[in-house]
Formats: C-alpha cells, sequence, structure tokens
C-alpha cells in the first residue's frame, strides 16, 4: 500500500503513523457486514436469555436482597447497627459512595472526552460504558441516603422552595455540593446514553415483534426516521452534550474530594485530592469497564465487536492513572513531612505502620503494583490476565477511600478519643448488596438494550463500501 | 388525651410565655381575627402547653394535684428548695430543682458551710434513685406485700413479746447522719431491756476514730482543714476521691491548688501503692507496697522525734520518709498528715504527728470534728459474735446492706437471727434475707436533718409526695416504740430541744427553723476540743513484706461503696482514673504485668491467702501503681438490689477481715494464677499519652512567680476564611482551671442529669458509643512508672469558627449571636458529618433510639430539654436552658442580667470551683478577668477555629529540678 502523508485513516491519522502505531487495524473484527453487526448486537434482546444469564442473575439478585435486608435492618432499627463510633463517624458508608462515584467515571470519560479526542475505538464500549456509568452512580446516590441518621428527611438536603421560612440548605457544606454534583451528573450522563440511544432503540422498534414492544420503543425513540436531518440533529445535539459532559467527568469527583479536603481533619485537608480523586475514578473506572466487558464479550459473544484492541487501550489509561494514583500517595506523605505539622505527620506514619496498615498495604499493593504488569505487551492483550489485574485494582481503590476514611478519623487531634473501628454484618451486607444492584442491572440492560452501539459501529467498519 | 385543667390556667400559661420572648406571639386578639396561619400557631400552643400540663403519669397526679394549685407556683418555671444530700455520709448541702412537682435536678448548696457549693457524682445522680423502678413499692411481710397495718401489728406483737421477754433487739445501721433519725432508733431501742444501736461504715474510718480516743481520749474523727495547710502530705487516703468528706475536702484543697489564689499554693505529696485520683493530683507521689505503708509512718514518726520502734523499710523508702519528715518539719504548723488506713497503729501513728507538729487548731480541728463516719467495726463484730451465739433476737437494718458487704460471717450469724426488719428502699442482698421490710422514704421525700461536721446542721425537706407506699424511718421507730409522731414534728421537737438551743443568735424558733429550712444549713455550737493525752502508741512494729503480691481495696469515685451500684449513671461514668466503666478489674502494675505477660483485658484469678474466695478479674494495667500491689475496687458484683448493678465486676468485699476489730484487707499476701480468656473492657478512654502534642500546659510553680508571663502561649491562632460572627448582647466563654480540676467526674454526671443524657450500657461504652457531652480526657506524662497524670475536661468548645457549622448540609448546626455553637436537633438529618469535622471529638450521635419506656424513670428528665431521638447529633449546649432561664428572669425582672447568673451545670456544682463561665462582652465579669490570665491557652488554638472555651495551665507545685521548669505539654 502505497503511503502518502496526505491520506488519513478512518481515524483521522496521518496512514503512515496509524500503521506504524496500529492504527490502520480494523477496529472490529469479523469482516462484518451492517447486517451482520445488526442482527448479532440485536441478538441477545431478542432471545430468551440461556441458563447461563438466569443462573448469573439468580446470583447477584442473592445478593441484592442480602443488601435489602441490610438496609431494611439499619433503616429500622438504625445506624447503630452499623460499627461506627463516636470517633469514626463514616466508614463503609461514605467508602462505598466514594468507590462506586469512581467507578462512574469511565463511562462518561469514554463517552464524552473519547469522543471529542475522536478516538474511534470507543465505539464498542462506550454503550455499556455508560450503562455502567449509570448503575454505579445510583449504587453510590443510595450510600449517603441509607448513612443518615433520619433518611425519611434525606429531602431536607435538596435546595427546593419549602414553607419552613429562613430553614434553607448550607451552600458552604461541601455534602450539599455532593447532592448538586452528583445529580447534574447522573442527569446528564442519563440524557447522553439515552441521546445516543436513540438510533438503536428506532432499529430495535423496527425489529420488533409484539406491538406493545413497538409501541414503547416508538415512544423511546421519539419518532426516529433515519433521514439526513434527524442524523444532522442527532450528532450536533450528541456533539454539545459531549461537550456538556466532559467538564462534568472532572468536576463529580473533585467535589467528592471536597468533603475531605474542605474538613480540618489531619489527613483529609489536602489539596492535593481534586487531582488525586480524579485520577483516582478514571483508574478506578476503567478497571472496572474492563472487569465487566471481559466478562461480557465471552459471555455474549462479542469477542469480535470488543478486541483486544480495545483491551489493550484501556489498559494503557488504568497504567498511566494508576501512576498518577502512585505519585499521589508518595506526594501525600511528603506533605505531611513537609508541612511540620505533628498531625499531619503522625496521620501518615499510622496510615503505614499503624493499627490499618493492612488496609494501606493492600490499597498499594494493588494500586501502584499490580498495574505495573500493562507494561508488558503481552498483559495488556490476554483478556484473564487483564481480568485478574482489573480486579486487584477494584479492590485497592475499595481499600484507598477506606484508608483516607478510617485511618484520618479513628486517630486524629485528641488522642484522648481515638478509636477503632470494625464493620458489622450488616456493613458487609450493604456493600454486597451495591455489588448485587450493580450487576443486576448491567445483567438486565443486556437482555433489555443493545448492548453495544450499533449505529455507531457501523461507523468505524472499515472493510464496508461506504 | 389529657389538656389542660382549666381556662385560666390556660391563659395563665400563655401569658407567661408570651413574656418570656423577644417577638409577641399573636394571641390575645379576639377570635375572629385569627388568620389560617394564626389559628394553627394558635392550636400548636394550646397543644403544647396541653402537653406540658399533661406529661404526668398517675404517680405524679398524687405528688401535686393541680386542682388547687399551689401557692406561688407556676407550671413551667422551676423552683429551688435547700436541701442535704443523702447519697452518703458526708452530708452535703443541695439546691434541689423541683420543675411541676418533681425534683429533676440536684446542684451543690453555696450556703452549706461542709460542701460549700460542690457536689460530687453520687449526689448528681441521687433523683436517678428517686425515680428508680427497683424500689419497693411498699412493706413486705415474708416476701408479700402487705399494707403498713399488718406489717406494724405482726412487729408489734413480736416487740411486745421481746419487751416482755428482754430479748436483745439491735438496730444495725451505716453512720446515722441525721440526729434526729439517730434518736428516733434510740427511742425504740429504749423500749427494749437490751437494746443497741450498732452503727458501722461500709469504708469504715473506725480506726481513725480510735485513735484520737487513745490520744485525747474521745472517740472523734477531727474535721480536716485543707484549706489552711501549707503541705499536704497523703497516705493511702483516697481524701478527694471516696474518703469521709470528699466534697468537703475538694472544695477546700482547690482553695489553695493554683498561684494566683488569694493564699499561696500549697504542696501536696501523696505516698500509695494504688494509683487514687487524691494521687493523680499530687505534686509528689511516692510508691509502696501495702505493707510499707506503717512502717513508712514509723519511719516519719521516728524522724519526727517519736519514740517509736519500726519495722524495716527499703532504703528508697527510707529516703524518702527522711524527705517528707524534713518537709513537714519545715511546715510545722501548717502541714496535715493524713491517713486512710482502717489500722489502729497508723491512725494513732498519724494523730500524735499532727499533734507533734502543732497541727491541731490549724489544720486538724478538733473542737468542731466530723461526724461523717460514727462507725465502729469493734461494735459489729461484737454483733456478728452476738449473732452466733443465737443472743440477738431482732436485727433492723437500717441504710446499711451487711450481707453484700461485710464477711461472710456476718450472712450466716445473721441467720440466727430470728426477727430480721429492714428499712432499706430497694430489695437489697440483706433485705431478701430478711422476715419484714419497712421501706423507708428516699431523702428526696422525707423530712430529715443532718449534722456533718459538729456544729454545721442542715435540714433535708421533701420535694414530693413519697411516690411509693413508703414511710420515713423515723415515723416507723415512732410507730414501734408506740410513739407514733409525723417525721416534719419529730424533727422540729427534735431542732427546738437539742439544735435551736445550741445558739443565741436568733431568739425565736420560728425564725431560727425558717432560716435552716431556706438556706438548708444553720452554725451552732459544738462543745469544746479534747485535750491531748501523752502515750505509747498501740500496737507492735509491722515489717514490709519483701516480696509477692500484695492486695489493695479500694472504692471508685463513681460508686462509692457499692450502695448505689444500680443507678446507671454511675456504673456508666468512666473512672477518674483507668477511664473504665460497668467493672471493677484487677489492676496491675506496668512492670508487674510485663513480669506475669499480663495484656490489659486478660484474665488473673486472684485469691488472698487464708481465703477460699477466688475471684476472676480482667486486668487494667494501671500506670504509676505499686509494683507488687494488686488494686481491686469494692462495691461491685451485686446480686440484688437493682438491676443496673446485678451481675457487674465482682464483689471483693468478702475478702476483708476484722484484724483487731478493724475491718481489713490490705496488705494481705495474694495468691496469683492466669484465668482462661480475655474480657474486653468498657473504656472510653484506650489512649494515655500525648503523643508530644501541645494539648496540656504545664509549668512548675517556681518559674511561673519568677515571670507569670513566661506561661502564655507563644503560637497565635491561624487566620479564618471567614468572617467574624456579629455578636449580640452577649458572648459566652468558659475557662476551666487545670491547676485546680480534680477529675472528680461530679460534672460528667451533673451534665448528663440536666440535660437528659442516656445511659448506653456496657456493651455501647465498648463500641465507643458513650454520649457524656463533657468528658475528662486523662492523659499520664513521663515515666510509666511514676507518671504524671492530668486531667482535662473536654466539651463542646463552641468555636467561633466552628469545623462543625460548615459541613452540615441542612443548617442544623448553627452559630448564634451569643456566640454559642448550637445544635438544631429537629432540623439534623444525621450525616455526622460535623462529628467527623470536630477536631475535639465532643459530638455525640443518637445510634438507637435509646429506651424511655420507663414511665417513672421518664419522672427525672429535665422538662427543659428536649430528649433526642434516634439519628440525630447532640452536644454541649453550654447549658442554653439555663441561661435561657436566667436571661428570662432579668427580663421578668426589668434589669440586666447579673454575672454569675448564668451558670452552665457543670459549673455550679463543680466542688473545686475550677469552671469561670460568664459573659466575655462584660468587662468586668470575673470571665473576662480570667481570660486575660496569662496561664490561658487554647486547645488546639492553631486551628484558628476560635474556641470559647479555654484552660488555665497546670502549675504543679515541684521544684524545677525533678520537672524542668516551664516544661510544656508531654
Amino acid at each position: 500500500m502505497a503511503h502518502d502523508a496526505d491520506v488519513l485513516t478512518a481515524n483521522g491519522i496521518p496512514a503512515a503513523e496509524a500503521e506504524r502505531y496500529g492504527h490502520n487495524l480494523p477496529l472490529i473484527d469479523g469482516n462484518k457486514t451492517y447486517r451482520q453487526v445488526t442482527e448479532e448486537v440485536f441478538a441477545p434482546t431478542e432471545r430468551r436469555p440461556p441458563l447461563r444469564w438466569w443462573l448469573v442473575l439468580a446470583v447477584t439478585l442473592s445478593m441484592l436482597s442480602l443488601g435489602a435486608w441490610a438496609v431494611f435492618q439499619t433503616l429500622t432499627r438504625g445506624i447503630g447497627t452499623w460499627g461506627l463510633n463516636r470517633t469514626v463517624g463514616w466508614a463503609f458508608d461514605i467508602t462505598n459512595f466514594v468507590f462506586w462515584v469512581g467507578i462512574g467515571h469511565a463511562g462518561t470519560l469514554i463517552s464524552a472526552i473519547l469522543f471529542l479526542f475522536r478516538q474511534r475505538w470507543r465505539t464498542s464500549i462506550n454503550r455499556a460504558a455508560e450503562a455502567m456509568t449509570l448503575f454505579a452512580v445510583m449504587c453510590a446516590g443510595t450510600f449517603p441516603i441509607i448513612h443518615m441518621g433520619r433518611p425519611w428527611l434525606a429531602f431536607w438536603a435538596t435546595p427546593y422552595p419549602n414553607t419552613r421560612g429562613s430553614l434553607w440548605v448550607n451552600f458552604k457544606s461541601p455534602l450539599l455540593w455532593d447532592v448538586v454534583a452528583i445529580s447534574t451528573y447522573f442527569i446528564i450522563s442519563l440524557t447522553f446514553w439515552y441521546i445516543g440511544l436513540i438510533p438503536d432503540l428506532a432499529t430495535q422498534r423496527d425489529r420488533a415483534k409484539t406491538k406493545l414492544k413497538r409501541t414503547i420503543l416508538n415512544i423511546f425513540s421519539l419518532g426516529w426516521n433515519g433521514s439526513n436531518r434527524t442524523w444532522s440533529r442527532y450528532e450536533t445535539v450528541y456533539m454539545l452534550l459531549a461537550g456538556l459532559s466532559t467538564p462534568l467527568v472532572v468536576s463529580v469527583h473533585t467535589i467528592v474530594s471536597m468533603d475531605f479536603a474542605t474538613s480540618v481533619i489531619p489527613g483529609w485537608h489536602a489539596t492535593i485530592f481534586p487531582p488525586y480523586f480524579v485520577a483516582g475514578a478514571v483508574f478506578s473506572g476503567f478497571a472496572m469497564v474492563l472487569t465487566l466487558m471481559i466478562i461480557a464479550r465471552s459471555v455474549m459473544g462479542l469477542e469480535e465487536y470488543i478486541t483486544t484492541r480495545h483491551l489493550e487501550a484501556m489498559t494503557k489509561v488504568v497504567l498511566a492513572t494508576g501512576m498518577i494514583v502512585g505519585m499521589a500517595y508518595a506526594t501525600e506523605f511528603f506533605t505531611a513531612w513537609y508541612s511540620g505539622n505533628p498531625y499531619e505527620r503522625y496521620v501518615f506514619l499510622n496510615r503505614a505502620l499503624g493499627p490499618y496498615q493492612w488496609a494501606y498495604w493492600t490499597m498499594v499493593g494493588c494500586n501502584v503494583l499490580s498495574p505495573q504488569f500493562f507494561w508488558f505487551k503481552k498483559v495488556r492483550t490476554t483478556p484473564w490476565m487483564i481480568f485478574i489485574l482489573t480486579i486487584f485494582v477494584n479492590i485497592g481503590m475499595w481499600f484507598e477511600r477506606f484508608v483516607i476514611i478510617v485511618t484520618s478519623l479513628h486517630r486524629d487531634y485528641l488522642p484522648s478519643s481515638w478509636a477503632t473501628y470494625r464493620p458489622t454484618f450488616i456493613e458487609v451486607a450493604i456493600l454486597i448488596g451495591s455489588f448485587g444492584l450493580f450487576f443486576t442491572l448491567f445483567l438486565v440492560f443486556t437482555r433489555v438494550l443493545p448492548m453495544i452501539a450499533a449505529s455507531e459501529v457501523k461507523g468505524v467498519l472499515k472493510n464496508v463500501e461506504h | 388525651m389529657k389538656t389542660w385543667k382549666s381556662l385560666g390556667e390556660r391563659r395563665g400559661m400563655v401569658r407567661s410565655r408570651k413574656a418570656e420572648f423577644e417577638e409577641e406571639l399573636p394571641v390575645g386578639e379576639s377570635v375572629r381575627q385569627i388568620s389560617r396561619r394564626d389559628f394553627f400557631r394558635f392550636s400548636g400552643l394550646g397543644f403544647a402547653a396541653g402537653l406540658a400540663l399533661g406529661c404526668k403519669s398517675k404517680v405524679v397526679e398524687k405528688a401535686m394535684p393541680y386542682l388547687n394549685a399551689r401557692e406561688g407556683l407556676t407550671p413551667g418555671v422551676a423552683q429551688w428548695y435547700a436541701t442535704t444530700c443523702g447519697g452518703c455520709a458526708a452530708g452535703c448541702g443541695v439546691l434541689a430543682r423541683s420543675r411541676d412537682g418533681r425534683p429533676v435536678k440536684l446542684e451543690g448548696n453555696p450556703d452549706h458551710p461542709v460542701s460549700r457549693g460542690g457536689l460530687c457524682a453520687i449526689g448528681q445522680a441521687q433523683t436517678r434513685g428517686l425515680y428508680d423502678e427497683d424500689r419497693l413499692r411498699g412493706p413486705k411481710l415474708a416476701g408479700k406485700a402487705v399494707d403498713w397495718t399488718v406489717l406494724d401489728a405482726d412487729l408489734q406483737r413480736r416487740f411486745a413479746d421481746l419487751r416482755a421477754s428482754g430479748g436483745a433487739v439491735r438496730v444495725l445501721a451505716g453512720t446515722i447522719l441525721s440526729p434526729t433519725l439517730r434518736a428516733a432508733a434510740q427511742g425504740f431501742l429504749g423500749t427494749f431491756k437490751d437494746g443497741r444501736l450498732v452503727e458501722a461504715d461500709t469504708l469504715s474510718a473506725a480506726a481513725l476514730a480510735a485513735a484520737y480516743e487513745r490520744t485525747h481520749g474521745q472517740r472523734m474523727i477531727p474535721h480536716y482543714r485543707l484549706e489552711e495547710a501549707d503541705l499536704l502530705v497523703g497516705l493511702e487516703a483516697d481524701f478527694l476521691g471516696t474518703w469521709i468528706d470528699p466534697v468537703g475536702f475538694t472544695r477546700a484543697y482547690a482553695e489553695r491548688r493554683g498561684p494566683d489564689k488569694p493564699r499561696p499554693m500549697s504542696k501536696h505529696i501523696q505516698v500509695e501503692s494504688g494509683l487514687s485520683l487524691t494521687g493523680s493530683n499530687a505534686d509528689e507521689r511516692v510508691r509502696l507496697a501495702p505493707s510499707e505503708a506503717v512502717p513508712f509512718l514509723e519511719a516519719l514518726a521516728r524522724h519526727l522525734g517519736l519514740a517509736v520502734e519500726g519495722g524495716a523499710l527499703p532504703t528508697a523508702l527510707a529516703a524518702k520518709a527522711r524527705g517528707i519528715a524534713h518537709e513537714l518539719e519545715a511546715h510545722r504548723g501548717h502541714g496535715l498528715l493524713l491517713c486512710g488506713l482502717n489500722d489502729p497503729r497508723a491512725q494513732e501513728l498519724v494523730a500524735r504527728i499532727n499533734h507533734a507538729l502543732g497541727h491541731e487548731g490549724t489544720t486538724v480541728d478538733l473542737a468542731r470534728p466530723s461526724l461523717q463516719k460514727r462507725g465502729d467495726d469493734r461494735t459489729l463484730e461484737a454483733l456478728v459474735r452476738e449473732m452466733a451465739g443465737g443472743k440477738v433476737a431482732a436485727l433492723v437494718l437500717l441504710g446499711c446492706n451487711p450481707v453484700y458487704e461485710q464477711p461472710a460471717a456476718f450472712t450466716s450469724a445473721f441467720a440466727k437471727v430470728p426477727l430480721r426488719v429492714s428499712l432499706a428502699l430497694t430489695e437489697d442482698e440483706s433485705a431478701a434475707a430478711c422476715t419484714h421490710l419497712a421501706p423507708d422514704h428516699h431523702w428526696l421525700e422525707a423530712w430529715r436533718d443532718a449534722e456533718p461536721v459538729a456544729g454545721a446542721v442542715s435540714l433535708a425537706q421533701p420535694l414530693l409526695q413519697p411516690l411509693f407506699a413508703t414511710r420515713d424511718a423515723v415515723e416507723s421507730f415512732g410507730a414501734w416504740a408506740g410513739r407514733p409522731v409525723p417525721a416534719l414534728q419529730a424533727l422540729r421537737e427534735h431542732w427546738k430541744a437539742a439544735v435551736f438551743s445550741r445558739q443565741k443568735a436568733v431568739g425565736d424558733f420560728e425564725t431560727f427553723w425558717n432560716e435552716a429550712l431556706q438556706k438548708g444549713a444553720a452554725q451552732v455550737e459544738s462543745g469544746p476540743a479534747p485535750r491531748y493525752r501523752e502515750g505509747r502508741v498501740e500496737g507492735a512494729p509491722r515489717a514490709a513484706r519483701k516480696e509477692g503480691y500484695e492486695l489493695l481495696l479500694y472504692a471508685k469515685v463513681g460508686l462509692g461503696d457499692g450502695r448505689h451500684a444500680h443507678l446507671p449513671f454511675l456504673q456508666e461514668l468512666p473512672d477518674p482514673i483507668t477511664k473504665a466503666t460497668w467493672d471493677n478489674y484487677a489492676q496491675v502494675s506496668p512492670a508487674a504485668a510485663a513480669k506475669l505477660g499480663l495484656e490489659q483485658g486478660d484474665l488473673l484469678r486472684l485469691r488472698p491467702e487464708g481465703h477460699a474466695l477466688e475471684l476472676e478479674l480482667p486486668v487494667v494495667v494501671q500506670p504509676g501503681q505499686d509494683d507488687r500491689t494488686m488494686a481491686v475496687a469494692l462495691g461491685y458484683g451485686r446480686t440484688a438490689g437493682g438491676k443496673s448493678g446485678l451481675g457487674v465486676g465482682k464483689n471483693a468485699y468478702p475478702w476483708r477481715t476484722f484484724a483487731s476489730g478493724f475491718l481489713a484487707a490490705e496488705a494481705v499476701p495474694l495468691q496469683v494464677r492466669r484465668g482462661q480468656g480475655r474480657v474486653d473492657l468498657a473504656c472510653t478512654q484506650d489512649h494515655h499519652s500525648l503523643e508530644g502534642r501541645e494539648l496540656v500546659r504545664e509549668m512548675a510553680l517556681a518559674p511561673y512567680l519568677r515571670d507569670p508571663a513566661s506561661a502564655r502561649p507563644h503560637e497565635q491562632p491561624g487566620p479564618s476564611v471567614y468572617g467574624e460572627h456579629p455578636h449580640g448582647a452577649h458572648r459566652w466563654a468558659m475557662v476551666i482551671d487545670l491547676s485546680a480540676c480534680t477529675g472528680c467526674s461530679g460534672c460528667v454526671v451533673g451534665c448528663q442529669v440536666e440535660n437528659n443524657i442516656p445511659v448506653v450500657g456496657r456493651d455501647e461504652v465498648r463500641r465507643k458509643r458513650e454520649m457524656h457531652w463533657l468528658r475528662i480526657d486523662r492523659y499520664y506524662t513521663g515515666s510509666e512508672a511514676e507518671p504524671g497524670v492530668v486531667h482535662q475536661p473536654m466539651l463542646c468548645q463552641q468555636c467561633d469558627q466552628a469545623p462543625c457549622e460548615n459541613v452540615c448540609p441542612v443548617l442544623a448546626t448553627v452559630h448564634s449571636e451569643e456566640g454559642l455553637n448550637q445544635q438544631v436537633y429537629n432540623r439534623c438529618v444525621g450525616t455526622r458529618y460535623c462529628a467527623n469535622n470536630c477536631p475535639y471529638k465532643v459530638r455525640r450521635f443518637n445510634w438507637w433510639e435509646y429506651p424511655h419506656a420507663s414511665e417513672l424513670e421518664r419522672l427525672g428528665f429535665n422538662p427543659d430539654v428536649t430528649v433526642r431521638s434516634r439519628g440525630v447529633m447532640e452536644k454541649c449546649s453550654f447549658c442554653v436552658q439555663r441561661l435561657m432561664e436566667a436571661k428570662i428572669t432579668a427580663k421578668n425582672e426589668g434589669r440586666e442580667l447579673k454575672d454569675g447568673e448564668a451558670l452552665p451545670a457543670c459549673m455550679q456544682s463543680c466542688p473545686a470551683q475550677a469552671i469561670v463561665f460568664g459573659d466575655m462582652q462584660d468587662p468586668d465579669s470575673r470571665i473576662s478577668q480570667v481570660l486575660r490570665d496569662p496561664k490561658r491557652f487554647l486547645v488546639l488554638g492553631e486551628l484558628g477555629i476560635g474556641p470559647a472555651v479555654s484552660y488555665l495551665t497546670k502549675i504543679r507545685n515541684i521544684t524545677p529540678e525533678t520537672n524542668q521548669g516551664g516544661h510544656h505539654g508531654a
């Protein structure tokens, strides 16, 4: 093939460069035709799910039920059912919250930022990643509510017009910023996801066999007719929403980090938190996307859509953000030492050497050491290896939040109040339940909606004449 | 549903509410003008008024019928009555706060000549004992509830037989502080041919009284005047915690503790085996094994020129004894030696040393002796012998629980007494072994008097009609003696005859009576001081044991002798030293723990030599304790008498035996074995070091006196992002003097009662969920063997730039214009963010709906303070309800609030007067003066959060050689 500097690939990269870095390799394997793509992507939504799916659903529903029971215990009996105490007022609850918000970062990053950067490899994974984002944010959203002592009054934390005179919300409180940030993020992500779904919903509508299904899909596809004008407006809206979502990727975790950064507690009160949290969120989000995609592509037979090239691209993001996170850990120690603040110094020494050192070193091992294997191409392209490593990253990122929250609180200013925290079964059950909720929603999603953005994938098929 | 009882009453209610608030409530207009919103406001107010009036059970209705309201009684307005605490025999003066006819809070009576305004933890918890579910509801005969007439008829018949047969009748009592009650008991006993009153104290000071019998010819306990002492030497005497009169002693002690008091700071040396509360406040401590205490005293006496033989003493201790003798010599006439041992030889040595050093008349007051411990162990031992010999026909128990607290020999002998009568309030261990139960009133229901120190008489008046069918002990004795007299009449007759005549200032009895009743106390004359008699010190010299572990039995500040073990407030009060709750334990020194391979919570089996009883107790590693001492607290292991005390700890009383007529167990060698397993002790503080943090500042006296300005902290508070809060008419501030605070913890319980703070129980304390708004942090500095101890009361610091306020999403915690950090319970959604962000960790979360099921116990709640529900944060409010009350009173009287009128509960009853509170905007207020003190420092002031609570540097009267002067923190 003759290479000309003017020749650009579908990705908009000069062909010569593209070949050198492998960009000219097809994004979708198996020489698919449009019809094939349609058939393969929509098939799971039109068949009865296999037994395997039901078995997995049974497991996730059991987890969800356990969590629901634990939440019921919490709501009826009180926060006393948890292991918290006068010194450690948050632990599993807010750890889980931050963890799930972090997981929820990859979807928007993949669909919005990669869209703006014209990373066309995103097309096979963006739908599932966005769905994952929504489900993760739903999981995250439950925790600020159930962690309240009086969750039935949770609506007081929203600035709604009321008849209580001067009673209003406190705009100085990072928890209020959280409410705003998370709800905005959820609404924008949902809209973005839904807009992206419309062409595929129309396809689904057109293939629907029952009248009911057709009617429902007709409503949700907003009368899509596939005309050029429709496509043109669709793409404008999609582009605008991508632009709108991009700052949210940064803002949400920045604001979540301010729950800690604006406090006076040593170990929380740090200016590094916003970038550190955003990097961590992308890190954990991509790890979770990888974990899910590796399962989904093999279970759903989508290896030709979600190829090892996709996986490899994502592992590189994990490697990069993992190193940022590692750098942040080191910086925190340096700052604590350099500040000369005895409370700050103590908190960090206590993290590494105190009663929760097992949690700290689990975190370091999982988040700093395990991604280093991604330097090897063999690891980056072997799904089972990626799977194991991303599981480690998920564990590590959960522990990162646990370490930040619990080790900072349990030994703060006055040694007289120092205490340790142990979770109760109820708290563990709620964590399990949140995974149950997440996986149940994801499983249902894979059978109800096209998991791959068929309309977008069709745009990146190389071998098909346009 | 109950509502107001008459329209007039309701209008009265509304009017009084109207006057309390600056904003006028829309009442009083014609009904036709009332808008919809006003209607709701109005009906809400009516509902609230209805609730306020309707909140009473059948029980209270009986106590105070409102059909004909008493004169001067306004619903919702508190009334104060002066009375005398009956919690123990110290007889402190209290002011009882009564709301709508029921006492809800006890506070110290500043007019009382002995306690002078202080009240201890046990005293603070007394209202809870009044409203206790486990109280006897009425008399019982052979286990069945009966009428008083039935009980009396049965008893009269038996007593008549005994009068005829001449059988021995005994009344066994703890010290009877009330002269009227004593007279009644003696009157009753006088109707028999062989009737005798036996007084014996659980925590006995009988040897002390016996020593004065030898040295002065009169069985007495002198009144120690600690405020006169330049040098205080305490030997195994926990006089600030549990010995004789802790509140009075603390008040006097604190008068000289601090460099800026009117008189120079005293020096306090404590010689002891365990680390007592008193020892934790000493400037110098000498550790010794219990068996070394008497030889130490002998050495001290010899150095001071007394001709006594002495046992051998280790050289280091001998040197200490010489040093202390020199110091005592140097303070001749202005020193004081106190000894808490129930050992006649030790006490005689102390009495003779105090005489030889010329302390009598200055620090040792013999003209007005203490009457707080009148018990004589020898009479108890004789009683046990009599009973065992079957010679006692009837025994009446009054204010004592001998089956629980006396040696096992008592219980077996007691069974041989045919007629056993108990006047106890609850069915305790002894009452359970009695045939007749004739429950006395709670002291808050009774007319009583007290004479804690000769000449200082005080009255106790009932605050409510008796809740149950109980009967005043005075009336019971009167009835059984065949002279039934109402208690009030008996009291007045006694006062007319025996008290009024002892004074000349007031000529008319009614005036004298009314004044005494109003003030709670009066001063009358007492007898002359007895004269000293030379003599040889009784007993043989004692040799110190050289090795092996020795037992130390002691009483805890919270539980005392254990009679109030059923009061949950006291069980949950962290011990001022160990910070453990809901248990007793074996305290072991760090060196002994290392030697035995023990850690905190390990089980240890202890058995004193010669005893069959072995107790398995968890270990508490106690810095500052002697290495050969194992200390166990008394007062635990109750098996009856109230649910909160049951199964808590182990009863160590049976280990005590009569040693030459005095109950003691000190210095007994111990057999020690490892037990199986561990116990998780419910401690509120696990970490004891300051970690090098400047949370507490300390300084030696001499460098401070040279340059008081050197005490001033150097660091400047950091800047704040937010501007200053605007302040209104007042700005409240508090200063706590760490030199004065002894850590007695009276404030902790006082705060709990005032603010309806729940008791959470042992398991929840183990989970670190105690609810105390005010806690006392105790830190050790220096070495484990000989630590310095600091007590630091820690409560909401009411920060001006409060970290908690910024983070609450719903504005449930906000700043008032008087500088208070207010918690709005009904706005709180319970995110706990405020507690996390509190650097002092003083916020408390309602993890559960704490049970308030008992209608009776609910009567003890303070109606001015909301009972918080599950899921809500709470914390110290500076007793905002009391500030409001004082402001309303001032407003109603049309005047400015005076300094010292608005007092938080913790400050009011502090026996050491360590807390100053007031309006810092008033330049003349006491707080404004104290705020200028160079010793003042802020805890975590460098955070720039502007706490309104500050502390005064702890000054230790130590020579700078032993501790670097100006040395701050740990």
